[in-house]
């Protein structure tokens, strides 16, 4: 409480991001960074698909292509994709339920930078052709020294544990302020459903994240301490890896995909002008995907060999998951049903993602059947799949979110015709990459191949995936110019811009750096609506439960905030900038990169190196911790 | 102007599925999952036919009732404001409970075919053993005696129940057309069983390795031909015996230490080496010449070999030679005169070029082998009948000459991280990045490429 408005709107400069502790500032660098390793991915998949565009081609050594293969699943799943929905969690879950901030804004700035430099550190080895080349699965023993004694694999192995300590660090932040900064009269049946799909999210990380951190540090103990976890010379059952990996690994498909589902539950019933049609039970499904997401694992090891009982139960508890998924589309398309809908960008990319993601969701259902997947797996048939349940469903859910977002964040709508040709470019040509690989699955092309020989009849569908990705890229260029040139050039967009129900759209846009002048009081799931339009809450049941007690002397009956005040007039308390959480980051970045000089046989090296790491660790940590918040 | 784009949606759906559609029908596709060749596979196949039928079903329910609701309930000017619905119990319950009834449907068969699919193989059925290595795959027949690479050969009409392990890394082991895989786990021993049927003799199917496994996964492939019982057996009685080139258990020494023998330690085989070479020394350098002379000369007898005018193209590897700088150059015109006798000679003695002999990773069944090695203990394939072979390297080049002296040359180059060494002089290794001082000379290549090429 001492300083105040320390960090005025006003604030520019790159060091102003740098130090930078606001959840939406934090949140708009996780979208830039995360679009750029998008960008990056995709990019990666472009040239796999120019090596696989005609049989027998040398265009790329396999050596590349393991690498290009490996990095892009890394890439999309925890680079792209994670980050992304990162950025919606820090930009959006403060807004929607009426906060001023995160629970804890340095800790945030922390997952941030943690996430930049784990990201930079996994990345980079590819310009020296020494990126990761096991798969983003990594499965043992192949990761082993024995059968992979380059630096590749350690970078892999450390890059994924720095990922895993941001990730981890933004979970318990969000769980905290879920649970404790909600405006009053914000009940927990009463929060967005994207702040509810958030909040199962940061469970699933909180539980999924040990499972692979533990399967990481055996591997890198193996790997520079000579222990024997993986090792099978000396006995080793490599079955252990792929427990725990897939104990995390399927999990992490919700992780991936839930944030999405959330985005969609807002656009939706905004385009249409009817709320979410069955609300608790999105909100259960949602929980229940969650909680069965843990008892499926072993669906990704019907091949091992597991027998037959084992594989019987995973197959009925992954066909179970199926039910509060279906259920999921139902709601969405009842949502649609009566309304009126208004095909604006945003909901041409939500109402994809409900087409789509139903054609990866038949695809897994075929898979839960072991025997037929028995000639699916590990063929460009589970290629398919997951394309459509990634692309389709989490990354269709994410360009809509953010042209929906976009007038919240800049102040400004994206062009709705450059999004016409987006969305339809990229509705044409992901099913054009992603839907020919069925085919070339089923009839019998292996995955993570670098090359097939002519005659196989899997040509015409890899030249179609081929030109899909091609036509996906040039889509996403388009996507890419639309988002710079409406950053400074888009139309002026109101605070409420799209006509939606929900707490974010009540204040200017961009926000101002304390969000809320006045905490709202909420009464009901949907606020904004019935300010501006009582006759469409009518009758809402949750409207009628218990008036709310108004716990803060500074909460008031929800209105629209056009005024603009700095925080210091209003007598807001603001956090301090500081630089210690990106110095902190950088500490365990460099702790981590010391293991590296141990392969080369530089001991003393990565003893200096680690040591000095973990002393820049705890120095800005005490630091850190000792200097006030505000 | 958006309602237009989105009337063109189901259009561009149906043009785009019509599309692909045709293009699934219109064409061969020699590796497809859908036949009904094995027992497996038929079974497979009946429950994915119900996994299709009901996925359809729901497909087009789901994007039919999508399209009309958007269709439906699209903006239009002066429309009323939507009637403010939040929910319909009997709805919800309603496509909880329809969707459950269809994974029922799908469930009860799937449970019975599993327990029906991965039951014990029937006895009396052909034991095989399946042993992965990076990047190529070892058959073994213990009851009979055989072990060959890269090519199995099954009787039509029998059931063949694979035992399945791996060397190093985990590989998987996959025959589109004859039924579902099973992967190969380091320190464990998988089966998989299935029967082809008694009408597919004299037929070549492709196998792949589907587990990711380093470098050359991509290279790791190889073929099973089904053959008639009888041609099975001749096939059985001919590879159960060393190669006809080879003198044949020339001496005591040599029978101590063949494959499948009892009894010898390991440090009892290094201490037989020097009186190995000593027998070669003595009695092999003269009576073995003339056997491998007479080898040579006669036509061979190879016992039953799948005749090469019955092999599909699509099971004829087409792999091009690597060009560019990858390329391996050979001087072609030394191969028609190779010397097997020559070439016989350089296998087993490489160390006046600093190189191990061949016959140290590899098993020629009837020549000398190197410090006691075993079937367990070689690590490269065994090339007993390599002539009668019709793939090399993993399944991925044709059993050629010119190819096999390339290969010889520089496998490194025909196949990323080969485990078998650079050997031709000045040849750059590209695993280590040098150029091999001391080799073999395409001469000596010539001369081994006859000496295998003989191995009938």
């Amino acid at each position: 409480m001492t300083t105040y408005a320390s960090s005025a709107p006003e604030q520019t400069g790159i060091w102003s991001w740098i130090t930078t502790v606001d959840h939406k500032r934090i949140g708009t660098m996780y979208l830039f960074t995360a679009l750029f390793f998008f960008l990056f991915g995709g990019l990666e998949a472009g040239l796999m698909r120019v090596q696989l565009a005609r049989p027998n081609q040398a265009i790329i050594s396999a050596e590349m292509y393991n690498q290009l293969f490996t990095m892009h699943g890394t890439t999309m799943v925890f680079l792209a994709i994670m980050p992304l929905s990162a950025a919606f969690f820090n930009y959006l879950i403060p807004l929607q339920i009426g906060a001023r901030d995160v629970a804890f804004p340095r800790l945030n700035a922390f997952s941030y930078w943690v996430y930049l430099l784990g990201a930079v550190f996994i990345t980079f080895p590819i310009f020296f052709h020494i990126a990761p080349n096991g798969g983003w699965f990594g499965y043992a023993p192949l990761t082993t020294n024995q059968f992979s004694p380059g630096a590749n694999i350690d970078f892999w192995v450390m890059g994924l544990q720095i990922l895993g300590i941001s990730s981890l660090a933004a979970a318990f932040n969000f769980i905290t302020t879920i649970i404790n900064m909600r405006a009053p009269g914000m009940t927990l049946m009463r929060m967005p459903m994207f702040t509810w799909m958030s909040f199962i999210v940061q469970f699933l990380l909180i539980l999924a994240f040990p499972a692979i951190t533990i399967a990481l540090v055996f591997l890198l103990f193996d790997r520079f301490f000579g222990t024997a976890f993986y090792d099978i010379a000396k006995g080793a059952d490599p079955l252990l890896w792929q427990h725990l990996f897939w104990v995390f690994g399927h999990p992490e498909v919700y992780i991936l995909i839930l944030p999405a589902f959330g985005l969609v539950s807002e656009i939706l019933p905004t385009f249409s002008k009817k709320p979410l049609f069955g609300y608790n039970v999105m909100v259960y499904s949602g929980i229940m995907i969650g909680f069965l997401g843990f008892g499926v694992w072993a669906h990704h090891m019907f091949a091992v060999g597991m027998g037959a009982v084992a594989d019987t139960l995973f197959s009925m508890a992954t066909m179970l998951i199926g039910i509060p998924t279906g259920v999921k589309i139902f709601n969405w398309i009842a949502t649609l049903w009566g309304g009126q809908i208004r095909f604006v960008t945003a909901m041409k990319f939500a109402i994809g993602l409900v087409g789509l993601f139903t054609i990866g969701g038949i695809s897994g259902v075929m898979h839960s059947s072991p025997p037929a997947d028995l000639q699916q797996t590990d063929t460009y048939f589970v290629v398919a799949h997951f394309h459509y349940v990634l692309f389709g469903g989490s990354m269709m859910g994410i360009f809509g979110g953010i042209y929906f977002y976009f007038p919240k964040m800049f102040g400004r709508y994206m062009d709705e015709a450059l999004g016409t040709w987006h969305f339809w470019l990229t509705f044409i040509a992901m099913n054009l990459t992603f839907f020919p690989m069925h085919f070339s699955g089923l009839l019998g092309m292996p995955r993570r191949i670098y090359t097939y020989d002519a005659g196989q009849g899997w040509e015409k569908f890899n030249l179609a995936s081929s030109l899909g990705t091609l036509l996906l890229i040039i889509a996403t260029a388009i996507f890419v110019i639309n988002f710079f040139k409406s950053r400074k050039g888009g139309l002026p967009a109101p605070q409420d811009a799209w006509g939606a129900a929900t707490l974010e759209w009540s204040i200017p846009s961009p926000p101002p750096e304390y969000n809320f002048a006045r905490i709202p009081i909420v009464t009901s799931r949907s606020p904004l609506w019935d300010l501006k339009h009582p006759e469409m809450s009518s009758g809402a049941a949750h409207a009628d439960a218990d008036p709310v007690q108004v716990a803060s002397a500074n909460a008031v009956p929800l209105r629209e905030e056009t005024e603009h005040h700095t925080a210091a007039e209003l007598g807001i308390p603001m956090p301090l900038n500081t630089v210690k959480p990106l110095l902190t980051a950088l500490g365990i970045v460099i702790m981590f990169s010391g293991l590296m000089f141990i392969h080369l046989d530089h001991f003393a090296l990565a003893m200096a190196v680690s040591l000095s790491g973990a002393a820049l660790l705890i120095g800005s940590l005490y630091a850190w911790l000792f200097s006030p918040l505000e | 102007m958006p309602g237009k784009h989105l009337r063109r949606l189901p259009a561009a759906l149906v043009v785009a599925v019509a599309a692909l559609a045709l293009a699934a029908c219109g064409d061969q596709y020699p590796n497809t999952t859908f036949t009904h060749l094995t027992d497996l596979n038929t079974a497979t196949d009946a429950l994915w036919n119900r996994l299709l039928l009901l996925g359809t079903i729901v497909f087009v329910f789901v994007e039919v009732l999508l399209l009309v609701t958007i269709f439906k309930f699209r903006k239009r000017p002066n429309s009323p404001a939507p009637k403010q619905v939040h929910g319909h119990a009997l709805l919800e319950i309603t496509w909880t409970a329809i969707p459950a009834l269809i994974l029922v449907m799908i469930a009860i068969p799937t449970v019975k075919t599993i327990f029906k699919t991965q039951a014990k193989a029937a006895a009396g059925s052909l034991q095989v053993e399946v042993i992965g290595h990076q990047w190529w795959w070892e058959f073994r027949y213990p009851e009979l005696g055989v072990t060959t690479a890269n090519e199995l050969y099954i009787p039509a009409g029998r059931t063949v129940n694979f035992a399945l392990k791996t060397k190093d890394v985990l590989h998987s082991f996959w025959t589109p057309n004859l039924g579902g895989k099973r992967d190969l786990i380091s320190n464990k021993t998988n089966y998989l069983w299935y029967t082809p049927n008694a009408d597919i003799a004299d037929q070549v199917f492709n196998g792949f390795c589907t587990e990711y496994c380093g470098s050359s996964h991509a290279n790791m492939h190889f073929h099973v031909y089904t053959v008639s019982e009888g041609d099975f057996g001749k096939w059985v009685d001919h590879q159960k015996t060393g190669a006809l080139g080879s003198p044949i258990a020339a001496t005591p020494v040599m029978a101590a230490s063949m494959p499948g023998m009892p009894g010898m330690k390991r440090d009892a085989k290094v201490a037989a080496a020097p009186a190995v070479n000593t027998a070669v020394n003595t009695a092999v350098n003269t009576a073995v010449n003339t056997a491998v002379n007479t080898a040579v000369n006669m036509a061979a007898d190879s016992g039953y070999v799948f005749p090469v005018g019955k092999i599909p193209a699509h099971t004829i590897p087409s792999t091009p030679l690597p060009t560019g700088e990858r390329e391996v150059k050979f001087d072609d015109t030394l191969l028609p005169n190779g010397n097997a006798v020559a070439g016989r000679e350089l296998i087993t003695s490489m160390a006046n070029l600093g190189k191990a002999p061949c016959l140290t990773c590899h098993i020629v069944k009837g020549e000398m082998t190197m410090m006691g090695l075993t079937d367990n203990s070689a690590s490269g394939p065994n090339l007993t009948h390599f002539g009668t072979r019709h793939t090399i390297a993993g399944g991925i080049y044709r059993s050629d000459a010119k190819i096999l002296a390339r290969w010889l040359k520089n496998s490194r180059l025909m196949k990323p991280g080969s485990i078998m060494p650079t050997l031709g002089t000045g040849e750059l290794d590209p695993q280590s990045g040098k150029k091999l001082a001391a080799g073999l000379d395409d001469r000596q290549i010539a001369d081994i490429v006859a000496y295998l090429m003989t191995l009938k």
